[in-house]
Order: structure tokens, then C-alpha cells, then sequence
């Protein structure tokens, strides 16, 4: 573990016009999936959360950020270099998963946009995790991460077009196809599809302790 | 002998840490005075939760002027660390000593004394090296447990200026219950940021508690405010505890599922009445008082009904109602749709206007009932006065009674406003 919270930029990938990954020297800071970090360009008095997106197993550490139309932070972090200091503090959050249940259970992770973030450092950092996710999405461009899950186990709802595994919203998904009460629910994403699909899984008689939700604004 | 005067803003952390400094200089042959008195020194330890616990800390601060202006001025608390720079600037202020350092203003003073270099920040940051205190302004001991908070809800500004969650060594609590209960004292409560969040090793928030349970002595252990997530059952097991005192600060801040979603709370409204009822259910009599925040960005009339109709049924004692204010660098500052204060106020009214309906309700709910007081005070009118377990208000008429005393009544009514009256049984 590093004595300052100072990492170095490795890379940046450019997703699509507005989201990139950011990948850092990861200096022996350690996270459980699910957790994220506050991340600014060191030196700089504004950070912002950002969900860890890497693996716990990796080397580096990486997160997605999503450029926000009149937002600050994120137009700053997408002109970084590689070689730029990033400043994290952190991990922080509870949006992980309990040891015991790892091996065991039967999880659903449903995510807007980089919402889907954590899910993807759950599928990375437990490959033997029974999972399915549904990513909510407008286009298929924005299936990000779509190679690092097991295609049978990754379903894109397409809300803009017809390119996704499935047309319409995740609400209208879980709708067609109930989940069943035994699946621990993980929810991460935007305020609306969190409430809506809370209300719907409820419905749909999973337990409330199993249902789990991180809000991104 | 050098006189010394704290004054303390803001939640019961601050105040266990005011009583351990009080302590400490006490027992350093320093004079305790009232704040309102000529002193030496002054130590305002502040809050910075609201915009109007902000102004509460700045008057305080500007009153030993008038009074001494030679005094030796320390800000400390919450406003030290949020406003450090302006404080700084203030010229009337010898010293602010943030939060990490707060243990040592002792120290601070002595070098300042001796005429040596008093620069708080080239102190040690200790969160936890406080004394026992024995010189109190409570007869409650409060002990810290816990400091900092990782949650992050998006109106709050303690992550920011008490740091993150950190959990003091089990082994010291106990040890600092030990020697309080030594002092005299005979009720423990817990304190902390985000006390449900305690973890040292294998010893979580319920086993500190069950742990503290099983020390010997004739005391009771009162858990205060805790955030309404992550309990087991063991957690509701243990109010069966004789010691454990039948009462809990449980935070609701909205019955709104979205304005929960939108302050990223750590559950649910189905979630919180769960646990409220069940404690109910398991324990007629148990006493909930919570906190609400009403006006927050986007909260529509809607929304603020559920506050309204979950504030009724859960039949919470006592609701601490906050109006809604930004706070610099949260997330909630950057929202949309702030409430107009108009708003806030006539929404506040409404929500304080059903806690004295359930509080009411509450008090004549135990009338007949037994209640263990622990007097706190004897007033010239005769009467002692302090709380029964369920952290009902008690005062009886006797001619008998000690301060810091154990005694068994009945609660036979109540006064005009509502705060219990009992006899001997």
C-alpha cells in the first residue's frame, strides 16, 4: 500500500465519444468488487465517485467514467495523459458481496450505462460467480465491457434501436421474464431504473435484503 | 489556577469529547468555569451540520471577547476542519485544532503556557486518545467508540470533515467502561459517527455491545443514534439485555423510497418500518425518537406525505426535524430543484407538530408503568429529576434521594408539557 494516494495514469480508452476507461498503477491499494473511489486529478481540490471497474486480481486499477454534458470532473479527467498523478482516496462503499454467498448463490446484476461498472469487476474478480446481467442501454455502442462477460450471461437492452440482445428497457425485460426470489439483486445506475426495478422485484416477491443498490447521478 | 470554559455545539461525539477535555484539565489543575463566566481559556468545540449549526458555532465563538478579550480562544469540531482557513483568519481565534488533533488541545495549552511553539498541527492526530472523564457535564458517561463515515449520503458533510470510518480497539472500550463505571457512573452510552459500522477484527458492532453487556456492575448501557442498516437478529435479541436500555435514535431522514434512493441511504422505507415494528413487536414499550429531513432537492408534496404518514405510524417519541441546507461539497449542493424555504418551514411545522402528538401519545402510553430513573439532578422545588430507561423524562417528589441514584417508580402522569411525572412504587 502507498503512503500518498498519488497513481499513475497508464491509459486511456475511449469507449465512444463521452466514455472512457481509465487505467492506474494500482500501488497495493486494496478494494472488494463493488466498492468505488474518489478520483481527481492530483493536485486538484474536485474529485468525483467512481465505481472500481477492474478486477480485485488485476494489477492496475481501473475505473469507467461516463463524461457528463456540464459536469467538471470527468471533462477534466478525459484530457489526462498517460503519466499524469491521479489522486484516489478510498475504496469506499458496501456495494459488494457477502464471502459466504459468492460460491453459492444466484445473482442478477441489472445496470444503466456505466452502471455497469461493478459488475463488471464482480465478473472479473469471481469467475466462478452465477451471475446474469442485464445492461440497460440507448445504443449498442454503449455495451461496455460486453467481451469481458460470458456472452451467455450478458444481455443488452437497447432502448434506441433494435442492437441489443433485447429491445426496450431492463424494466420491460424483467417484466417479460420474472426473476425468481431465490437471486440476490445488485441494481446500479440511474435514480429511475433503481426505483422502478426495486418496485418490480418486489412484485416479483424477492426479499428486500436481497435486492442492492448503488445510485449513480 | 487558570481558568478554563468549553462550550459544546452539535452531537453527543463532540460532547464526549468535551467531557474527556474538561477531564483532562481538571485533573491538570485547571478551574472549570460556566461559559458565560470570565475565563483564561475558552474551547468551542463546534458543528458544522447545518448551515444553522454554522451560525450557532461563529456566535459562540465571538463571545469570550466580550467577556475576556485577552483570552485564549480555541475552535475546535467539526467547523475547524470545514472552515479552517477563514477561522484562521478570524482575530479573535487563537487556535483551531481540528478534529484528528482535538485530543490533544491539552497539550496545545500547556506548550502555550510554558512559551513554547503551540502549533496545533505539529501535534500527534489521535482520534481516540482521550482520558476517561470523570469531570462530566452529564451523568451519563458517553464513550466513543467509533469515528468517521464511509457511507457518503449525499446531503452530508461529516465524511468530510470527521474522515473515514475508523473503529477504536474493542480491549479500550472496555477499559474506559471499566474505569467510568469505577468513576461512579451508572450509564454507558455508546457514541460514535456511524457506530452500526464497528469493526475491530472479529468484533463487530453486536458483539461490542453483548461484550459490554457482560461486564460486571450495576450499570445500564444506552445505545444513541444508529444508522438503520445491517442488523441481524441477533441485534433485536439483544434488548432482552437487562442492561440494554429499551430505546434507540434510529435516523429515518425521509419515508420517501426515491428521496431515500436520492440521499443514498443505506435502505429502504419497507426496510426501516420492518425493523421499526419489529422492535415494536418484540418490545411494546420501546421508545423510538428519529431524525427527518424535510425540504430536501426535488422533495414534492407527494414524497413529503410518506414522511408524514410513516412519521405517524411508526409513533416515533420524539423526531428531530432538519430543514433541509446545502452543504459545500456534497453531492446533494450539485442537485437540482432546491426547495424554497417557505416550503421547508411550513413542512418542519407539520413534522414537528406530530412529534408532540406521538410524543404525547407515548408519555400516556406509560402511564402505570415501571420505569428505573436514574436521577440526574435534585431541584430546589424538591423534586429529582432524570430518565427512566425508556428515556422518558421522570421526576419524582421525594425527600430521599441522591444524584446518580438508581430508583424504581411508577409513572403516574404527566405535566403540562408532557414530560413524565412518577412516584415512588
Amino acid at each position: 500500500m502507498s503512503n500518498d494516494n498519488l497513481h499513475d495514469l497508464l491509459s486511456i480508452t475511449h469507449l465512444t465519444d463521452s466514455a472512457y476507461i481509465l487505467k492506474m498503477s494500482r500501488r497495493g491499494l486494496q478494494f472488494r468488487a463493488g466498492q468505488h473511489i474518489l478520483l481527481g486529478k492530483a493536485g486538484s481540490i474536485h474529485n468525483r465517485e467512481y465505481s472500481i471497474y477492474s478486477g480485485d486480481t488485476e494489477d492496475f486499477i481501473e475505473v469507467l467514467v461516463k463524461e457528463v454534458e456540464d459536469g467538471l470532473v470527468s471533462k477534466q479527467l478525459k484530457k489526462s495523459k498517460p503519466g499524469e498523478k491521479m489522486q484516489i482516496e478510498g475504496p469506499l462503499g458496501f456495494f459488494t458481496i457477502e464471502p459466504e454467498l459468492i460460491k453459492t448463490a444466484k445473482f442478477l446484476f441489472i445496470a444503466t450505462g456505466s452502471g455497469i461498472a461493478p459488475f463488471h469487476s464482480f465478473a472479473n474478480s469471481y469467475p466462478d460467480i452465477n451471475y446474469k446481467v442485464l445492461h440497460g442501454i440507448r445504443h449498442g455502442n454503449e455495451a461496455y465491457g460486453k467481451k469481458d462477460f460470458d456472452a451467455e450471461k450478458y444481455i443488452s437492452c437497447t432502448s434506441g434501436d433494435k442492437s441489443g440482445d433485447y429491445h426496450g428497457r431492463v424494466t420491460d425485460y424483467i417484466k417479460q421474464h420474472p426473476v425468481t426470489p431465490d437471486s440476490h439483486c445488485y441494481l446500479c445506475g440511474n435514480f429511475n431504473m433503481i426505483h422502478e426495478v426495486f418496485d418490480l422485484l418486489e412484485q416479483q416477491s424477492v426479499h428486500p435484503d436481497q435486492i442492492h443498490a448503488e445510485v449513480y447521478f | 489556577m487558570k481558568k478554563i470554559a468549553f462550550k459544546t455545539l452539535g452531537c453527543r461525539l463532540n460532547q464526549y469529547e468535551t467531557d474527556a477535555l474538561a477531564s483532562r484539565f481538571h485533573s491538570g489543575s485547571y478551574e472549570i468555569v460556566n461559559y458565560s463566566e470570565q475565563a483564561d481559556i475558552y474551547v468551542i468545540n463546534t458543528c458544522t451540520v447545518t448551515n444553522q449549526s454554522d451560525q450557532k458555532s461563529r456566535q459562540t465563538i465571538n463571545q469570550p471577547a466580550k467577556i475576556n478579550k485577552d483570552a485564549i480562544v480555541v475552535v475546535t469540531g467539526c467547523m475547524a476542519n470545514n472552515y479552517k482557513d477563514s477561522l484562521l483568519e478570524t482575530n479573535n481565534i487563537s487556535y483551531v485544532v481540528d478534529n484528528e488533533r482535538k485530543s490533544s488541545i491539552y497539550s496545545i495549552i500547556e506548550s502555550h503556557f510554558r512559551g513554547e511553539a503551540a502549533d496545533p498541527e505539529g501535534f500527534d492526530k489521535d482520534l481516540f486518545n482521550y482520558d476517561a472523564a470523570y469531570k462530566t457535564f452529564h451523568t451519563r458517561s458517553m464513550i466513543k467508540i467509533q469515528d468517521g463515515c464511509d457511507n457518503f449520503c449525499t446531503f452530508c458533510i461529516i465524511p468530510k470533515v470527521r474522515g473515514r470510518a475508523t473503529s477504536r480497539p474493542a480491549e479500550d472500550i472496555y477499559n474506559n467502561i471499566r474505569e467510568v463505571l469505577n468513576y461512579g457512573f451508572k450509564e454507558i452510552v455508546l457514541t460514535g459517527v456511524n457506530i452500526g459500522r464497528y469493526k475491530d477484527q472479529t468484533t463487530d458492532f453486536e458483539q461490542l455491545v453483548e461484550n459490554i453487556l457482560n461486564l460486571p456492575g450495576d450499570f445500564r448501557l444506552r445505545i444513541s443514534s444508529i444508522e438503520p442498516d445491517g442488523f441481524t437478529d441477533r441485534f433485536f435479541e439483544l434488548f432482552k439485555h437487562p442492561k440494554l436500555t429499551p430505546h434507540l435514535h434510529l435516523c429515518l431522514q425521509s419515508g420517501s423510497e426515491s428521496i431515500l434512493l436520492k440521499m443514498r441511504r443505506m435502505y429502504t422505507a419497507k426496510q426501516f418500518s420492518s425493523m421499526a415494528n419489529r422492535l415494536k413487536a418484540l418490545y411494546p414499550d420501546f421508545n423510538l425518537t428519529t431524525d427527518i429531513i424535510v425540504g430536501f432537492p426535488g422533495e414534492t408534496e407527494e414524497e413529503f406525505e410518506k414522511t408524514v404518514s410513516l412519521a405517524k405510524s411508526l409513533s416515533f417519541s420524539h423526531i428531530h426535524t432538519f430543514k433541509y441546507s446545502v452543504r459545500s461539497g456534497t453531492r446533494a449542493e450539485r442537485m437540482q430543484e432546491h426547495i424554497p424555504e417557505k416550503l421547508k418551514n411550513h413542512r418542519s411545522a407539520i413534522i414537528r407538530t406530530i412529534s408532540e402528538e406521538n410524543k404525547r401519545n407515548y408519555i400516556l402510553q406509560m402511564i402505570g408503568k415501571k420505569q428505573r430513573l436514574l436521577v440526574e439532578r435534585i431541584g430546589s422545588d424538591g423534586f429529582a429529576r432524570g430518565y427512566g430507561e425508556n428515556y422518558i423524562p421522570v421526576k419524582v417528589k421525594s425527600k430521599h434521594l441522591e444524584k446518580n441514584q438508581f430508583v424504581d417508580v411508577i409513572i403516574t402522569g404527566h405535566d403540562k408539557n408532557f414530560d413524565g411525572i412518577a412516584i415512588l412504587a
